[in-house]
């Protein structure tokens, strides 16, 4: 650490810094905006007037309150602006009053305009919001930069990120060393350590476009997919049970299953918004369009008893709407639920607006039904779905209903005419619960089990209802999956005033925000398909901002945009708006591929920078929003198994198929209200992917947990990265991690049996973190070994194979071995 | 806390250890000067606010400085404890006057939701100095009335058990905000080197429903969540070294762990290493803090039976023994969870005998609990907190007996210790028991309260999540200072 970068780095840009202008005066909408919007309006604007003075448009400004223009510089004295922000000001107390005070950036914004004359387009309108995230990105040319060295000028990222890298007349670090680059790019683009093969081959391609060609084969690696679906599963809170307090498991991986493939095929990301929002509704919709719909069927379902469904409905559409906001226009929509958005322009009205698409499928709140479909989708041993089967069954169960209703007096009389001593005597439990509740309250489930006692040998009743047993015989090797499907008749929509669902106010029918394009509507009223079009549109002026800076954040650890689920306008503004326009201009221009964003950000010399600490920048600079040096960025959950199952040798590549379940220990799931059973797999399905471990969301696997995987139960799209004494624990500890200690042990002395011990160290460490050791590292991995040899007693064989799990329990905790360097 | 002797696992012990070391064999000076120091503020010294867990400033001096919170997950019935109603038992089996239940909204409102009042059966009497009411069913509770406050208009919002569970711990019945045990670690830091901040303890038939979600921490980092010790086996999941591996085989790999660890955080000089370095140490020292804190051999005969203790099986009142301790050892927020206060009336939830175990399982255990931490001064610093996520209707319900539904219009919760009065009672429901008629205390102000009682402004405590300041509060939440001592 603490090393400055080497000098032949420095000097080429030290020059380029001299080369450039004087930064030009702050623009008014995208700089100076923000900041008063802000930290000022809430007190200076159109709700409150606190002194008489308005700072929601440029013109206010100038024109000041009670105390006159806010921005004149009589005499070159101090403007009023500045002086209150500045608390020099003899009279007036320091703003933003009584809040901490405007950072050191945002003042010299301030100054900088103030003293450029406060410029500002005409015609601003206060109400009509002019923040940056509403306008359509625009193309930005390509910086040059005189004289940058001869990398940097691989990508027009790089001219980006030098522009701002030589206004702060800082340089970028040097390329990271290849082993570094290899294990980097393995990890960010497959979610797989390299393997020694990949990597000797890596390093003996000298050739020119050795770096391109190592992409080229990572992005065509089916496990592209399996590490960028994760991502998008946290957005779409994936999980495989129900959620609330009885989380019964579900099936919907055929969704995670599509998502995968999707991106493995490079589905252009507009199509994949629209057969993930509207599949369904798409004309002559393919079963893998109608999978891909599961993503809105990723909602809770609360299966408590006495609760009322209609309220847990509207739930799953509130989440629907919360979801689609963040996940597709990194907006915080929710906060318009219970009232208009304090700081963005969308009303309480359009929040319902948006609702109004969600509100008509045929899903309840309780997991039951409301029309002769489901919404669950039954595919057959084929991978065909059956379409008839749920009609048919809604035919059964029609017919019963019917038959209920007709004998519904005889059924009351003889329930209440029931002996207590015979009630008692009844089992199960649910039956004789159901014996206690009116016919006419009964659920259909009770209803068919209290008939026959009532009207025992009726044989339209055995008929109908052996019948529909015989329809909802699971088929052996058969699966559902959760997709969206509309009621025939839309259900209306109404505002609920402050977010509570009892109380209605005005109707309204589906529309999208005022501020954002206008939408348009194939059919006499908007749907759902309309609404993926119109997100899944170049012009519209989120959608792949919000993508692309998605994107980049994972490279980074941070995006551009650092608050990444709001581009609102209480959101940070993006660290290099010209390159995040760039990027999202590009992206819709190259027909929406992401494998092409993914090798346009890998190939730049931005992202191959050293990721080592820079004392020369822990001032300057210390979040690394300049990007003058790559990031260490801690292992998602899933890919720290992964690593240490890939070190091991165990990993079971296959990919899909129903989740899996490692080993984790006893106890867990007695945690949540009703406990489940947790049978660890055996066989291959143990080593598989961290991906495919089932995901309870009432109780996960504390190994995901521990390591901050997403819950599920809400859009997630930045996972928090802590570094946590329970992680310690668990990679120190856990049986599944202690199995693939193992598991290296015996690989090293199965694959170097008659190696030199430096030998077996050099492959064990290679394993784990790509590279060799350093002399040190191998001497003192050489030392715990011959500690423990010497400890351990036994025959010579099992003494050696203890020391060596020792050994590499050791390098699977290290904290190289779970960070992407 | 306690004081504390310098040990081979103290943090200044290790870190000059890690120091010699460092500057022994690595022999990269300057670098390893740098890096003690960054270690030290990894490992959260007080000098060095930097981790996340280190002590941190309250906003005004705090009246307490730990809470035990004993949990009654379920809601118990106030009406057969604490809210004493004649009249309701004058009126039991008359239909409720419909002015009471006109526009609510109850659970399982369709089937077995009954509207006839219910007199409680158990007897009442006045205990104390203070006069308090307590039902026959807690004889030790009604020891310690004079170092309650009893508060007896509390008011949720949401009467399903898992959302109202979440509200009454993250203020919210959305899963995914941070509990007020993760609020209190964020807002305040840990005191204790060697254990959790948060530490949740469980007993009862079944685990509380919801789950882990109840002392999730939410969008906050996950260092402030809840770590649940386990009734059984090992205290906290993944707390034994594998059983083929020797202590000294675990720590020969810790050694040389920490030795590879600081190459690896001198080579990139990224501080994140030196808070794993740190984390590492933490949970070397949470192998044996943790066994060491469950075991209760130092635990005097007469403490044991005060608790009424008497075997090794997981239960209340050890959970209860097990806040004292760690408590004693700085750890902020103990949480315990006892269920099944669920008394619909339904199979072992009736109100007669079901009722009866629930009440025997906690009341000797918070009772002694009480009288425990102030016999050994600790009460001052302590706020002890009961209750659970709502009450109990004053009309029966009937399923295979008679029990009561859910009520969130009125409910008791008490609290002791922590700067709050000794021996007072707060608030007052209607001659029927179904509204708070005096002093009203919602959910978010009795989150405002306790906030306040540790230091913190209920307001100021925010988090800044999908660009909105978020609190436990929510935008809701009213300081009540008549509890304050």
């Amino acid at each position: 650490m603490l090393r400055p970068p080497p000098l032949r780095a420095l000097l080429p840009l030290a020059a380029v810094a001299s080369a450039l202008p004087a930064p030009a005066a702050p623009h008014y909408l995208r700089e100076v905006k923000p900041i008063l919007t802000q930290h000022c309006v809430r007190c200076h604007g159109g709700a409150k007037e606190e002194a008489g003075l308005r700072l929601d448009t440029a013109a206010n400004v100038r024109l000041g309150g009670a105390s006159g223009s806010t921005v004149r510089t009589p005499g070159g004295r101090e403007s009023l602006l500045l002086s209150v922000i500045l608390d020099t000001h003899a009279d007036i107390p320091r703003m933003p009053y009584k809040k901490p005070p405007l950072g050191a950036a945002e003042v010299a914004v301030l100054k900088a305009w103030v003293e450029a004359g406060a410029l500002a387009p005409d015609q601003e309108e206060p109400g009509r919001f002019e923040h940056w995230a509403y306008r359509l990105p625009s193309r930005p040319p390509v910086p040059v930069v005189l004289g940058a060295p001869a990398p940097w000028s691989r990508s027009p990222i790089d001219a980006f990120i030098l522009q701002r890298l030589a206004s702060a007349k800082v340089a970028p670090a040097p390329e990271a060393d290849r082993v570094t680059l290899l294990r980097r790019a393995s990890l960010d683009l497959t979610g797989l350590p390299p393997t020694p093969a990949e990597m000797d081959t890596f390093l003996a391609d000298q050739a020119p476009g050795a770096w391109e060609r190592a992409v080229d084969r990572l992005l065509a690696s089916p496990h592209y997919g399996e590490r960028w679906a994760r991502p998008w599963l946290d957005a779409a809170r994936y999980g495989d049970s129900n959620g609330y307090s009885i989380d019964a498991p579900r099936q919907i991986w055929k969704f995670r299953d599509w998502v995968v493939s999707a991106l493995n095929r490079d589905l252009p990301y507009d199509q994949f918004i629209v057969e993930q929002l509207a599949g369904d509704l798409l004309p002559m919709a393919t079963v893998e369009q109608r999978i891909a719909t599961g993503f809105n069927r990723n909602t809770q379902i609360n299966q408590e008893g006495g609760i009322d469904p209609e309220q847990f409905r509207i739930e799953s559409v509130f989440d629907r709407v919360n979801t689609y906001g963040t996940a597709f226009l990194g907006l915080t929509v929710s906060c318009a639920q219970c009232h208009d958005h304090k700081f963005d322009p969308i009303s309480h009205r359009e929040y319902y607006q948006l609702f109004a698409f969600f509100n008509s499928s045929v899903d309840d709140g309780h997991g039951g039904r409301r029309s002769r479909s489901t919404g669950n989708l039954t595919l057959g041993p084929d991978g065909k779905v059956d379409e008839g089967l749920e009609a048919r069954v809604a035919e059964v169960q029609e017919k019963l209903e019917a038959l209920f209703t007709t004998h519904a007096a005889a059924l009351e009389s003889w329930r209440q005419a029931l002996p207590a001593e015979k009630r008692a005597a009844q089992r199960p439990a649910s039956l004789r619960a159901a014996l206690d509740v009116p016919w006419g309250k009964q659920s259909f489930a009770q209803r068919r089990s209290v008939y026959p006692l009532a009207r025992p040998a009726d044989a339209e009743f055995e008929g109908l209802s052996g019948r529909l047993a015989e329809l909802q015989r699971p088929v052996p090797g058969a699966t559902t999956t959760l997709v969206m499907e509309e009621l025939p008749e839309p259900r209306p929509s109404h505002l609920f005033l402050q977010g509570d669902f009892t109380r209605l106010g005005e109707r309204v029918e589906p529309g999208t925000p005022a501020i954002l394009p206008p939408l348009r509507s194939a059919g006499p009223r908007p749907n759902r398909l309309d609404l993926a079009r119109w997100t899944a549109n170049p012009n519209h002026p989120l959608t792949a901002r919000v993508i692309v800076n998605r994107v980049w954040q994972q490279y980074f650890g941070l995006g551009l945009v650092e608050t990444e689920n709001d581009f609102g306008s209480q959101g940070l503004p993006p660290s290099h708006p010209e390159l995040l326009d760039w990027l999202a201009t590009e992206f819709t221009a190259r027909s929406w591929s992401l494998k092409a964003l993914h090798r346009l950000i890998v190939s730049s010399a931005t992202y191959r920078q050293a990721s080592h600490a820079r004392e020369d920048l822990a001032l300057v600079d210390p979040l690394n929003r300049l990007l003058a040096r790559q990031q260490r960025l801690r292992l998602d959950a899933e890919l720290v198994r992964d690593t240490a199952l890939t070190a091991s040798g165990l990993l079971v590549p296959r990919l899909g198929g129903p989740p899996v379940y490692p080993p984790q220990p006893d106890g867990v799931m007695s945690l949540g209200q009703v406990k489940r059973e947790w049978k660890a797999s055996t066989g291959e399905d143990r080593y598989r992917r961290g991906l495919y471990t089932h995901f309870w969301r009432a109780t996960p696997h504390p190994a995901l947990a521990v390591f901050d995987a997403a819950d599920g139960f809400s859009s997630c799209t930045r996972r928090l990265r802590s570094n946590t004494p329970l992680q310690a624990l668990t990679l120190l500890n856990d049986q599944q991690f202690f199995e693939l200690a193992e598991g290296l042990a015996d690989r090293v002395l199965r694959e170097r049996a008659s190696s030199p011990l430096a030998e077996q160290l050099a492959h064990a460490f290679r394993l784990s973190t790509a590279r060799l050791p350093s002399a040190l590292e191998r001497d003192r991995l050489a030392a715990l070994h011959g500690q423990r040899l010497a400890a351990e007693t036994g025959e010579p064989r099992a003494r050696q194979r203890a020391a060596w799990i020792a050994v590499a329990r050791v390098l699977l905790n290290l904290d190289e071995t779970i960070t992407r360097e | 806390m306690n004081p504390r002797l310098p040990s081979a696992t103290s943090p200044d012990f290790l870190a000059a250890r890690t120091r010699r070391h460092f500057l022994g064999r690595c022999a990269v000076g300057l670098g390893g000067i740098a890096l003690a120091s960054m270690l030290n503020q990894a490992r959260g010294t007080s000098a060095a606010p930097s981790s996340p867990l280190a002590p941190k400033p309250t906003h005004f001096p705090a009246r307490a400085k730990n809470i035990i919170y004993l949990f009654m997950a379920g809601g118990p019935s106030q009406l057969e404890l604490f809210d004493h109603k004649p009249k309701l038992v004058e009126l039991n089996g008359q239909p409720i006057p419909t002015s009471f239940i006109e526009g609510k909204r109850f659970a399982f409102m369709d089937s077995s939701h009954g509207t006839r009042l219910m007199g409680t059966r158990r007897q009442f009497a006045q205990h104390g100095r203070s006069g308090m009411w307590v039902s026959e069913l807690f004889p030790h509770t009604a020891r310690i009335v004079d170092e309650l406050t009893m508060v007896k208009s509390c008011q949720a919002t949401l009467f399903n058990h898992a959302p109202a569970k979440l509200f009454m711990n993250t203020g919210s019945g959305q899963f995914g905000r941070p509990s007020m045990g993760s609020w209190l670690n964020y807002g305040l830091g840990s005191e204790c080197q060697d254990l959790p901040g948060f530490v949740v303890l469980q007993s009862g038939p079944r685990g509380p429903r919801g789950g882990a979600v109840n002392w999730g921490s939410g969008f906050l980092p996950t260092t402030f969540q809840g770590v649940p010790f386990r009734g059984t086996g090992e205290p906290i999941l993944n707390l034994t070294r594998p059983t083929a591996v020797t202590a000294d085989g675990q720590r020969d790999a810790l050694d040389a762990l920490r030795d590879l660890n600081l190459q690896r955080a001198v080579a990139t000089g990224d501080p994140e290493i030196a808070t794993r370095i740190a984390a590492y140490e933490m949970a070397s020292r949470m192998q044996s803090s943790a066994p060491e804190l469950i075991d209760l051999k130092s635990e005097s005969a007469a403490t044991m039976k005060l608790f009424g203790i008497e075997d090794q099986r997981p239960s209340f009142a050890r959970n209860c023994l097990l806040a004292r301790r760690l408590v004693e050892r700085g750890v902020r927020f103990v949480q315990l969870y006892h269920t099944n206060w669920d008394s619909h009336g339904g199979p072992g939830e009736n109100l007669q005998a079901d009722f009866e175990t629930v009440c025997r399982e906690v009341d000797q255990g918070q009772a002694a609990l009480v009288q425990d931490l102030k016999e050994r001064g600790l009460l001052k610093d302590t706020l002890v907190i009961w209750g659970g996520e709502f009450g109990r209707t004053p009309m029966g319900e009937n399923r295979d007996t008679t029990g009561r539904n859910h009520h969130i219009d009125a409910f008791t919760m008490w609290f002791a210790g922590g700067g709050v009065k000794a021996g007072e009672v707060i608030g007052e429901t209607d001659e029927l028991g179904f509204n708070a008629v005096r002093d009203p205390m919602h959910v978010h102000d009795i989150h405002a309260t306790l906030l306040h009682l540790l230091g913190l402004d209920h307001t100021k405590l925010t988090f800044r999540f999908q660009g909105r300041d978020f609190r436990l509060t929510d935008v809701h939440g009213k300081v009540n200072h008549k509890l304050f001592a």
